[in-house]
């Protein structure tokens, strides 16, 4: 990982935003062992203070199920991005437990010189990318502003469980809004942050992807 | 100056002329001989620094730089304009512009600007960043009789800015409601707080809505959060009423400096026409306004004083009918009824009825200092002159058409929204 990437997982541990478990491997071996702790199935992403664009270089490796397939993968993972970035540092993989199926939300910040810090919120995928379904507010939110940022995007209903759907944990993307909100008062030096994807349940919540631009 | 009867002294200065427009001139401000209070600067800019300079050894406290060729162009004239204020900023002077087109003040008799004459006086202060486009404007106002109080045009802020000048409106008394045409602003958190604290509306049209946000791909947040989103969010946290286009802007100011906010979003409608009353009915449930349905005792007066076939509900349609009885009585129930919060009254004009008689029919309730707003909206043209003035005249904003009296409603209830929500 690089120091950003580091200092991110650890920024959102702190403040109590819902990660994965995840543990570090620096051989096929390891990463096996790692797997059976951590319980299938797991993600692979690789380990290097070089690279940022992970999956540009097949350094990403979802939905593994078996010792076998994290062994072949850590091998393939490790000659893939060897042939395509060959000066980058690799310091093994990350071995992450895969989130079970939810709702996929956005929830990211931008630091804009006028304003100061500003929280977005989306539903993920296509209606953040094609739709540009979101909402912002400047900070600090709180958890009424957080509450009504989420239930002012078009897609709301999606949120609250339309056709038959079950409805996500909307208290629980209220706490990552307003935690985000609170870590960047105290981290102004975050110039641009993604939450991307936050896995939403009917309860709770996690974190499955970050990353963050610091000054 | 002169023209508009500005009741103080007004002091012409300028190095070659003896006289102007039969005033005495005087080759510089220090040789004026009584105190100068504020100083209007149109020199060319090779001048503008001397004046100024000399303007503070006369104990000149403001002045507005109408001289362009700051820091507008760049370069050269960032450098100058540099100067400029440390020559401001020696003397203890404040600065509108420089590259303003001047500033009116209604209620003073005040036009140091180049808009031809003075506007209407009124409780609508409007602060410009474009200088023309705020000239056109306050002339455009005059046309629509809509009264005005402050028109600054703010040019290159280098020292009185947006939050400056807000801070001045926010105390001002003869300023009920504020008005703006923002390109950008420079201390946008500064500005938000303090608008936050503002209870007066403030609405505001923000040009550059089409503006793609940052080029940066790093993140989803960064690629969306241009500036438009992030000025359209910073806005409804402060209580600021974003107006998308400059019609709009005025239409509501006007409606919002002489009626007061609705306790809520349901609109009770008065036509004598089906069709106004239809796009009427659209346009606010496009804007998120309700059309509630009204008690069983309010629909039962209205019966006995419509024809048989009109419509005695909500929407409430005369079915041609516009006599003094009729629209008085209507509009009577219609307030009485607790499930509505505001009136919108139409009239389409025919030969057959005269405009001044449903006008006078409301103004006449409208004198007895009513709580909830009513807009109106006299449709036709010809012929509804008459009748549009003694509207005017009694206080009610009045539009040509259902649309904009709608637009116009919906502000005054997102003002309400925000008191009840934003305002500290």
């Amino acid at each position: 990982m690089n120091g950003n990437e580091e200092r991110l997982w650890k920024l959102l541990g702190e403040w109590n935003i819902p990660v994965l478990p995840m543990a570090a491997a620096s051989s096929a071996d390891a990463a096996v062992e790692a797997a059976k702790t951590l319980g299938y199935p797991v993600v692979m992403k690789v380990l290097s203070p070089d690279i940022t664009h992970k999956s540009d270089v097949g350094g990403v490796i979802l939905d593994l199920g078996s010792d076998k397939e994290v062994k072949d993968a850590y091998h393939g993972m490790m000659a893939s991005v060897k042939q395509h970035q060959p000066e980058a540092r690799i310091e093994g993989v990350v071995l992450q437990k895969m989130a079970g199926p939810g709702l996929e939300v956005i929830v990211g910040a931008k630091l804009d010189p006028q304003f100061g810090h500003v929280i977005m919120f989306g539903l993920g995928g296509i209606f953040v990318e094609i739709c540009r379904d979101v909402s912002f507010r400047v900070t600090p939110v709180d958890r009424e502003m957080a509450r009504d940022m989420v239930l002012e995007i078009k897609g709301s209903p999606i949120i609250e469980g339309a056709r038959g759907r079950e409805s996500a944990d909307l208290e629980a993307i209220i706490d990552v809004i307003t935690a985000l909100s609170s870590m960047l008062e105290k981290n102004p030096d975050i110039t641009e942050i993604d939450i991307n994807p936050l896995v939403v349940y009917s309860r709770g919540s996690v974190a499955v992807d970050a990353r963050m631009l610091t000054r | 100056m002169l023209g508009n009867g500005f009741p103080s002294p007004v002091y012409a200065v300028n190095p070659k002329a003896t006289d102007i427009l039969e005033q005495t001139c005087y080759p510089t401000v220090l040789d004026i001989p009584g105190p100068v209070d504020m100083a209007v600067i149109v020199v060319p800019i090779s001048h503008a620094l001397a004046v100024t300079e000399e303007c503070g050894q006369k104990g000149v406290k403001g002045i507005i730089m109408v001289t362009a060729g700051f820091s507008e162009v760049g370069g050269e004239g960032k450098q100058l304009e540099e100067q400029l204020m440390g020559i401001v900023d020696r003397y203890g002077m404040r600065l509108i512009g420089p590259n303003t087109l001047g500033v009116v003040n209604a209620h003073a008799g005040m036009n140091a600007s180049i808009i031809s004459k003075l506007p209407a006086k009124g409780g609508i202060s409007f602060i410009t960043q474009s200088g023309t486009l705020g000239l056109a404007l306050a002339d455009w106002t005059m046309e629509m009789g809509i009264g005005l109080n402050i028109v600054v045009s703010t040019g290159n802020k280098a020292n009185v800015d947006d939050v400056d000048l807000l801070e001045y409106l926010a105390d001002d008394k003869q300023t009920d409601v504020i008005a703006m045409y923002i390109e950008g602003i420079d201390h946008g958190r500064k500005f938000m707080e303090l608008a936050k604290g503002i209870s007066k509306p403030i609405l505001a049209v923000k040009a550059g809505r089409t503006r793609s946000g940052s080029k940066a791909v790093f993140s989803h947040t960064g690629s969306l959060a241009g500036l438009d989103n992030v000025y359209s969010a910073a806005f409804k946290q402060a209580g600021i009423i974003r107006i998308e286009n400059i019609d709009d802007l005025f239409d509501s100011a006007l409606a919002l400096s002489v009626q007061p906010a609705p306790a809520g979003n349901r609109v009770g409608i008065i036509s004598n026409g089906g069709g106004a009353s239809i796009i009427a009915s659209d346009t606010c449930e496009r804007l998120g306004l309700a059309i509630p349905d009204l008690e069983p005792g309010t629909r039962a007066e209205i019966k006995e004083l419509v024809p048989r076939f009109a419509s005695y509900s909500n929407p409430v349609d005369t079915a041609g009918l516009a006599s003094y009885e009729t629209y008085n009585g209507i509009v009577k129930h219609m307030l009485r009824d607790p499930n509505i919060d505001a009136l919108i009254v139409i009239y389409v004009h025919t030969v057959m009825w005269d405009s001044r008689i449903p006008a006078n029919a409301i103004v006449d309730i409208h004198r007895g200092r009513c709580i909830k707003p009513v807009i109106t909206c006299w449709l036709g043209g010809a012929g509804t002159e008459a009748g549009i003035d003694i509207l005017k005249a009694g206080g009610l904003p009045n539009y040509p058409v259902p649309e904009r009296a709608v637009k116009a409603l919906a502000s005054l209830v997102k003002h309400n929204g925000f008191l009840e929500k934003v305002k500290e």
